[in-house]
């Protein structure tokens, strides 16, 4: 009966020709480290937000009025809503954290260099999207949180002459955040960003599997290292299968991944849950505490530091723009970081700025 | 003019003719009609000298200050910088905004921290036990 089953899928499919020949034959360098499984763990987290998401949208009210009630009731009275709504917070911290590591990793390991630019620029424009996703999530609690740090951010573009006042509206749909917002930011959160991000997976993965992973510059073989001149997939002095080899690694990675994630929720369950998170919000009336996720505390430190809006604000989409295309600035082939110390020592003073920005910004008034 | 060329300016014609009747309203929706509920003046109840009274008028939240030996001031609790409401501090006289440490006088003049510019006044009239602003 079972056989009978399984010849009926193979003769239909073709399974065991896509496992030998797609996967099983798909080779990958043998000196792959930890660090090359973190893009299909973020792709996890991003799967486990669409899931908890989708549940949370059946209790989930996108009005002013009901919406702060509606995630009350998701925590105290739908049976294990709490569940659900703690994994979709604390998975959206953790994606975070993952992307940026990934993007540490591929930095230190030079992978972004020729040819695998476009794969480093997508990548670049997911990290955004992600943010989006987390900036437009922040909005739908509606508490007291929610309401402020939008009123903040909504109110970033205003450093722009001329167009600023008009983005900001445009934005936020009127001179200040209001249920028109709310609507607004659940339409981006849940209608618009999702497709977005999984069409830019979808050519992310694409490159990742046309050209082949990279090799690990300190064990990379002089073959290895020519010249791109036309396309080629990647070829390895050693390697070894995918499957099942590199995808055992990839899944046991992933459940580190959901073991922090329930470590989390079970032993640090306010951790991403601050009071004004649990007060409704209240349109007149500040709290006296409000700070953005960790995630943005060292750019907002930075705009709060810089004495001129229009300046910093303006250094800061530099600095998007440079990051996005910095594999076209970077054309040098040489990626062992370790023989490029300039741009080592400025990498390592770039993230400790962060660190330094990130810890002032949550300690500063 | 060779009929391939004119096909070609053709179409042009109508994808941007096509494209700007599309991207017009969409831009318009994005922008919805603001409540306008241009009240003209509004009244309010007095405040005791040193004291402050908070308000919304035309949909902004305000604030009145009775200051001493100044008389009444109506204005707005928008921080210029970023948004947040500031609030009236009784003791040092001085408007705070929670967010960035903005700090203004009570003119609404900026003292000390990143707002750019002073608070917006709101016109203001004393009539008996009222307070007109508007
Ligand atoms: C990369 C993917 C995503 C990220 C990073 C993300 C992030 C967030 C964040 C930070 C919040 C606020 C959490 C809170 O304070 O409670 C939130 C709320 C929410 N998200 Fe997502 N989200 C993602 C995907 C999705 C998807 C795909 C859906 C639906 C299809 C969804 C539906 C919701 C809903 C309904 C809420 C409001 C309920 C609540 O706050 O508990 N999310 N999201
Ligand atoms: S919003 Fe008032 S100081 Fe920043």
């Amino acid at each position: 009966m079972w056989q009978k089953l399984k010849d009926g899928i193979e003769i239909r499919i073709g399974l065991t020709d896509l496992i030998e020949n797609r996967l099983r034959q798909y080779r990958v360098p043998s000196d792959t480290n930890i660090f090359y499984t973190l893009g299909i763990v973020t792709m996890a987290a991003y799967v486990v937000q669409a899931i908890t998401g989708y549940f949370l949208l059946m209790y989930y009210v996108p009005h002013s009025e009901h919406a702060f009630r509606s995630v009350q009731d998701i925590m105290t009275i739908i049976p294990f809503g709490w569940f659900v709504r703690m994994v979709h917070m604390v998975a959206a911290n953790l994606m975070v954290a993952l992307l940026f590591i990934h993007f540490i990793s591929i930095f230190f390991m030079g992978s972004y260099k020729k040819p695998r630019e476009i794969t480093w620029l997508a990548g670049g424009l997911l990290l955004l999207v992600t943010l989006a996703f987390c900036l437009s999530g922040y909005l739908l609690p509606w508490s007291q949180r929610s309401y402020w740090a939008t009123t903040i951010v909504s109110n970033l573009p205003t450093a722009f002459p001329v167009i600023g006042d008009a983005l900001a509206n445009l934005l936020r749909g009127g001179d200040s955040v209001t249920g028109v917002t709310l609507t607004r930011f659940f339409s981006l959160h849940v209608g618009f960003l999702p497709p977005v991000f999984l069409s830019i997976v979808g050519l992310h993965i694409f490159l990742v599997w046309r050209i082949g992973l990279s090799v690990p510059p300190l064990s990379q073989s002089a073959e290895e290292e020519s010249e791109w001149t036309e396309f080629r997939h990647a070829t390895y002095s050693r390697s070894y299968p995918f499957y099942p080899n590199f995808l055992l690694k990839e899944v046991s990675m992933i459940m580190l991944f959901l073991a922090v994630t329930f470590f989390i929720m079970s032993f640090m369950p306010t951790l991403f849950l601050p009071e004004a998170a649990t007060t409704p919000a209240d349109p007149l009336n500040t709290p006296a505490d409000i700070k953005p996720e960790w995630y943005f505390l060292a750019p907002y430190q930075m705009l709060k530091m810089i004495p001129n809006k229009f300046l910093g604000i303006s250094l800061q989409i530099i600095a998007i723009i440079v990051f996005l295309f910095w594999p076209f600035f970077d054309t040098r082939a040489e990626r062992n970081i370790m023989k490029r110390p300039l741009i080592f020592g400025l990498f390592l003073v770039l993230l400790a700025l962060w660190f330094l920005l990130t810890y002032w910004g949550r300690y500063s008034a | 003019m060779k009929r391939r060329s004119f096909l070609g300016v053709l179409g042009t014609i109508f994808g941007v003719t096509a494209f700007g009747s599309v991207a017009y309203p969409l831009l318009r929706y994005l922008g919805p009609p603001q409540a306008k509920i241009d009240a003209g003046k509004q009244s309010f109840k007095k405040a005791d000298v040193g004291d402050a009274r908070e308000i919304v008028f035309q949909n902004t939240p305000a604030i009145i200050i009775n200051r001493p030996g100044k008389g009444y001031i109506a204005l707005s609790r928008v921080c210029t910088h970023l948004g947040c409401l500031i609030d009236y501090d009784r003791k040092s006289k001085k408007l705070i905004c929670p967010c960035h440490a903005g700090f203004f006088n009570l003119e609404g003049r900026v003292e000390s921290g990143p707002p750019p510019k002073a608070l917006t006044t709101f016109p203001l009239r004393v009539e008996g036990e009222d307070i007109i602003i508007g």
